[in-house]
């Protein structure tokens, strides 16, 4: 039941469907939502994120990995690293949590209509990207040429591996995975941590006029690969960042995601590279 | 004419008038000596000749932690205490200009609740000042942002009323009030914004040196009138529930510009330029307006004597 006058910092009370590991330390919760929450869920944009509660440990901003399902289950990609997180990973399936969102802002998907998408993910970035990629897949003719460069430190980390690799076979989707480093070679060795990324689009030839970057990683990513890629030609109007800040309400009130004098949690999660030129706190 | 003048002799029969309508609270004297906003509960408490409380009024809105939410038997619900009505005697225009902010950020859609209970029970009476050294007003400001407003004169109060709740403040006043002028009406001034737009950025000479000797410890952000960032926590109960609480946070703090594996504020100088951009020139959906009221507290409660007005200062003034 929706309840009447709904503020939106009361969070909707959801159940924890299914879990499955995709690391050894991030796992791939699906949640059931109550009903009143799913009108609201449903207008999700790939890019926004929910409030996820864990009862007696907190919120936290998640961006979904994957648009809402047909009915109305929601996929969120953890990573065990903080307090709340924690408690997350322990809880098992029919586990009560509670939900609110979806905040902020999306990928601009009209305006991306027609033209070729390179996504390009560090780590636990794949999260956020995924629902986008996800959205260009199942839209496929309504877009270009899609294209996802994935980085992930070492092979065992490497997020939904199977999963793109099929949707990849598919003919779908241009699909570049990467490693840091390799286990299996020297001892210790291995290169930059973010290296490898920028050094694969170093070497990718795209239509950099007309394509859209969707970029979401850790934050040293970001500096590099705004730079490459306005080498490559490519506009910092259509170079959009998704980032990460510690967004306590989700509301524009709390203050804690700010960025020079822009919000992330309203004004953002996704923002253009142009629109960040000259805040130094960025990036 | 009207009756709008208030004689000293009867001010203390008009605050017995002012209990009708809510638990009557004003400035006083702590027992260390502290000027504060606490329940008056003797008029002889009163200390209408104060410069400036050491915690702004805010604190009637946003207490410092209250239980935002309450979780119990698989679901959240509102945790706010039902608020009792409140008036506030002899607030000061740069109160009520900090107050008048306040409102546009916790009143706007959405609409936060317990500050939206709380500001609808609160009745404001604003009270002209002599400024001090500390103080960096517009000179003569009288704010509208009260229902009443007190005109200090010789002997006594000129009021005027900004508010249906001021109007009806005064009828119940009416056997206490005699005819008088009506105050000249005196509009606050805009205040004044940085001149020099070479501030935005950490290379200015101005931050480096603030920066080589702020000690981070946040006190002129809790004593700030229009500074409400928060931090959420939530607490669990032994019978399985849980509280969520917000409480007042701090952007001098280190922790404030964290996140997993990093920090976008790392250094002194990065906050403070980060509070004074967002003090002076706002944050989406309220940016150009500057929230800085001029009461002075941060200068007075800088250990380390850190005087904003040098950032009004013509950049001319400035040592490069």
């Amino acid at each position: 039941m929706k309840k009447a006058q709904h503020t939106p910092h009361i969070p909707f009370a959801a159940r924890l469907l299914e879990r499955r590991d995709l690391s050894e330390d991030t796992t791939l919760f699906r949640i059931a939502p109550e009903e009143g929450a799913l009108a609201e869920l449903s207008s999700f944009v790939p890019g926004q994120f929910v409030q996820l509660s864990v009862p007696g440990a907190g919120e936290i901003p998640i961006s979904p990995a994957d648009l809402p399902a047909p009915d109305g289950t929601l996929e969120l990609c953890v990573r065990r690293v903080g307090h709340v997180t924690e408690l997350l990973h322990k809880q098992q399936t029919g586990a009560r949590l509670g939900i609110r969102g979806p905040f902020g802002s999306g990928f601009p998907l009209r305006e991306m209509a027609g033209r070729p998408v390179l996504l390009l993910a560090g780590g636990l970035g794949i999260a956020p990207l995924r629902s986008l990629l996800m959205h260009l897949l199942r839209q496929r003719s309504s877009y270009g040429e899609v294209t996802l460069m994935y980085g992930a430190k070492q092979p065992r980390l490497m997020l939904f591996r199977e999963e793109l690799t099929a949707l990849a076979a598919t003919g779908g989707l241009r699909l570049y995975l990467t490693v840091d480093f390799a286990p299996e070679t020297s001892e210790g060795e291995y290169s930059c941590a973010i290296g490898l990324l920028p050094d694969l689009l170093k070497g990718f030839r795209f239509d950099a006029v007309n394509t859209y970057a969707a970029v979401c990683g850790p934050p040293p990513l970001y500096r590099c690969l705004v730079t490459d890629l306005e080498r490559a030609g490519v506009a910092a109007e259509r170079i959009l960042l998704s980032l990460e800040r510690r967004m306590r309400c989700g509301i524009g009130r709390c203050c804690h995601c700010a960025l020079g004098q822009k919000l992330c949690c309203v004004d953002g999660p996704v923002f253009r590279a142009s629109e960040l030129k000259g805040i130094p706190e960025a990036l | 004419m009207e009756k709008t003048f208030l004689k000293t002799s009867r001010l203390n029969q008009f605050l017995e008038t002012l209990r009708l309508f809510g638990e009557l609270h004003g400035p006083t004297v702590s027992e260390s000596g502290v000027h504060r906003f606490s329940q008056l509960h003797d008029p002889a408490e009163l200390q209408l000749d104060y410069r400036r409380t050491q915690i702004p009024p805010k604190k009637y809105l946003l207490p410092f932690r209250e239980e935002i939410l309450h979780y119990a038997s698989g679901s959240y619900s509102e945790g706010y205490a039902g608020a009792g009505d409140l008036v506030l005697f002899g607030v000061h225009s740069c109160d009520l200009e900090g107050i008048a902010y306040l409102d546009r950020v916790f009143l706007a859609e959405p609409v936060d609740t317990g500050y939206a209970t709380r500001r609808s029970r609160l009745t404001l009476i604003g009270i002209s000042c002599e400024p001090d050294d500390f103080c960096f007003c517009t000179e003569g400001m009288e704010s509208s942002s009260c229902d009443l407003f007190l005109d200090a004169v010789a002997d006594g109060f000129r009021l005027s009323s900004h508010s249906a709740r001021g109007t009806a403040l005064l009828t119940a006043a009416e056997q206490l009030l005699e005819e008088g002028p009506p105050p000249a009406p005196r509009p606050s001034g805009p205040r004044l914004l940085p001149q020099d737009p070479q501030l935005r950025f950490s290379e200015h000479p101005l931050w480096r040196r603030f920066a080589s000797t702020c000690v981070s410890c946040g006190a002129c952000s809790v004593c700030c009138p229009t500074c409400y960032c928060f931090d959420v926590r939530e607490y669990p109960s032994l019978s399985g529930g849980g509280t969520r609480i917000r409480e007042w946070d701090n952007c001098l703090f280190a922790s404030h510009g964290e996140v997993a594996g990093a920090n976008f504020r790392p250094d002194r100088l990065d906050r403070l330029r980060y509070r004074f951009l967002h003090k002076y020139c706002g944050f989406t959906p309220l940016q150009g307006i500057t929230s800085c009221v001029g009461c002075g507290r941060c200068k007075e409660v800088c250990p380390v004597g850190i005087d904003l007005r040098e950032l009004t200062a013509p950049p001319e003034r400035e040592e490069r």
